[in-house]
């Protein structure tokens, strides 16, 4: 059984949406906007976009491209990183070159980007794999740089090679903060994806909801926004429950979902 | 990331800047990439001292910090504010709490649309873009910050007489302002990606669209501009803080 405190604790953030929801209504029936529509006109859009054949494939594009993105980005950057953790020279050598790159806008690549893939799968797919894999070799790397030594001595008196100590000890010791990293990376592929969808206009979730905006087609545009916004939270949520499944021994250790460009 | 790095190791970090740029270098001489789509690098940072000194140009940044600066400073005053205000009552905690679990995973970006319909094409839309986006990590750090102030120390305080408001600013803020400061790091890196990205999405300024008409031109010497020129800001913005930090953080153990 669950308890009644657990049980609000759970529908809490359930009323939240409710009542930002309800807050948006109340505000578009003041404001009396045409550009603004009601709560309840948005969420009534929601399934003509998601019964239309065209748009429920350009939606399922853009996730795919975004998964594979993530996939790649998450399996090149958390060796980097554990690497980077560990050996003073790696990270030495890294370290500068990430910093400048980091405040550059990946989405903002794009542009270039185009120029030498085309404007197809692969250029979004790169521009999203270069969105997520910061943060993610980032956390890698401090979540290996706080392993224990002692630890490490113990496996290397053990026999274990350099090689096994990374894998058997270092990657399950910095596992809570690689899947903090993980997390924030799922938020930026979100992001990224719909800004390069939009920046380039071909197709995709970012394409229908700019488009919508373009021919003032409000209602689509809301339902866009609560369409791209529910995804983030489920995507979100459900990252946040197989964290909890793999990391069940760790401290549940506050972590910030974070959202970058 | 690491800002004490000893000597050796910052030139070793030079190294795959350099490299970067050798390699780039080399693609264009060797004529494998066409220095229509990959201009070389001595014309592309020749181009940028050229427009830096440029007053058109330096207006286009003074509009991107204008932007940047307004909502990084609007995300950091309500962050703080509501991140110590729940850190500190159950009933705002209560309310505050579930809302932020909503809206932190949701990605900002596809909002605006709606603050375009709803604020206009000018700063208005902009500002609160970057603001909504640079709020979280800001609020979620202060929060965690004050959250995990020592409980000791109050209780000192209270002992000492120190009024409730007056611990607030004498003892819970002081104490959880690492935490602070390092949100407000994140939240400055993500003004700047933002900022950036919205002035792309529709401007008629600032360095987003100085990108954005490039493009359209096809003239990529003008593209790599405004790139390098936010990664500068970004560096330079974020080396500017770590001053702050460590002027606001003298005599903590670790700052």
């Amino acid at each position: 059984m669950i308890s009644p405190a657990a049980l609000a604790r759970r529908a809490a953030p359930v009323f939240a949406c409710i009542g930002l929801l309800a807050v948006w209504q109340i505000a578009a029936l003041w404001l009396k906007n045409d550009s603004f529509p009601t709560a309840i006109d948005a969420i009534l859009a929601v399934p003509d976009i998601l019964g239309d054949k065209e748009a429920l494939i350009n939606i399922l594009a853009s996730l795919r491209r975004m998964a594979i993105g993530f996939g790649v980005a998450v399996l090149f950057s958390i060796p980097l990183g554990l690497l980077m953790g560990r050996s003073r020279a790696i990270a030495g050598f890294f370290n500068p070159l990430l910093m400048v790159i980091y405040p550059v806008p990946k989405a903002a690549l794009m542009p270039i980007i185009m120029l030498w893939l085309g404007v197809g799968d692969l250029a979004k797919t790169l521009v999203i794999f270069l969105g997520v894999s910061l943060p993610v070799i980032y956390h890698s790397f401090e979540g290996a740089k706080a392993v224990e030594e002692k630890m490490l001595w113990s496996g290397a008196a053990m026999g274990l090679s350099a090689a096994q100590r990374l894998v058997r000890i270092v990657l399950p010791a910095a596992l809570p903060e690689i899947l903090t990293g993980c997390r924030t990376g799922l938020v930026l592929a979100l992001i990224t994806m719909i800004t390069s969808e939009m920046i380039a206009r071909q197709s995709g979730a970012g394409n229908i909801l700019f488009n919508a905006l373009d021919m003032g087609q409000y209602d689509t545009v809301y339902a866009m926004i609560i369409i791209v916004g529910a995804m983030g939270i489920c995507l979100d949520a459900t990252f946040e429950r197989v964290r909890a499944r793999l990391v069940l021994w760790s401290e549940p250790q506050f972590d910030m979902p974070l959202s970058f460009s | 990331m690491t800002s004490r790095l000893s000597s050796t190791s910052e030139i070793l970090g030079l190294a795959p800047i350099a490299l970067v740029i050798a390699i780039w270098q080399a693609l264009v001489s060797s004529g494998l990439a066409p220095a229509v789509l990959l201009p070389p690098p001595g014309i592309v940072f020749g181009r940028l001292l050229q427009q830096l000194v440029t007053w058109t140009f330096q207006q286009e940044i003074v509009a991107t910090l204008f932007r940047l600066f307004a909502g990084f400073a609007i995300a950091v005053l309500f962050g703080v504010a509501v991140g110590i205000a729940a850190a500190a009552n159950p009933a705002i905690n209560a309310i505050v709490k579930p809302i932020v679990r909503v809206l932190a995973p949701l990605p900002k970006v596809a909002l605006y649309p709606a603050l375009l319909l709803l604020l206009g094409f000018g700063h208005g839309s902009k500002v609160t873009l970057v603001a909504a986006d640079a709020l979280f990590p800001i609020l979620l750090s202060t929060y965690y910050g004050a959250s995990t102030v020592e409980q000791k120390l109050i209780w000192s305080a209270m002992a000492a007489g120190t009024p409730r408001y007056e611990i607030l600013f004498k003892v819970v803020l002081p104490a959880a302002m690492p935490s602070i400061l390092t949100g407000c790091r994140i939240g400055l890196v993500i003004s700047c990606i933002v900022v950036f990205l919205a002035e792309m999405i529709t401007s008629t300024d600032g360095l987003g669209h100085v990108l954005i008409t490039a493009a359209r031109t096809f003239q990529a010497v003008d593209m790599f501009v405004p790139l390098i020129t936010i990664s500068l800001l970004g560096l330079i913005l974020n080396g500017l803080l770590g001053a702050l930090r460590s002027y606001l953080l003298r005599g903590f153990p670790e700052a």
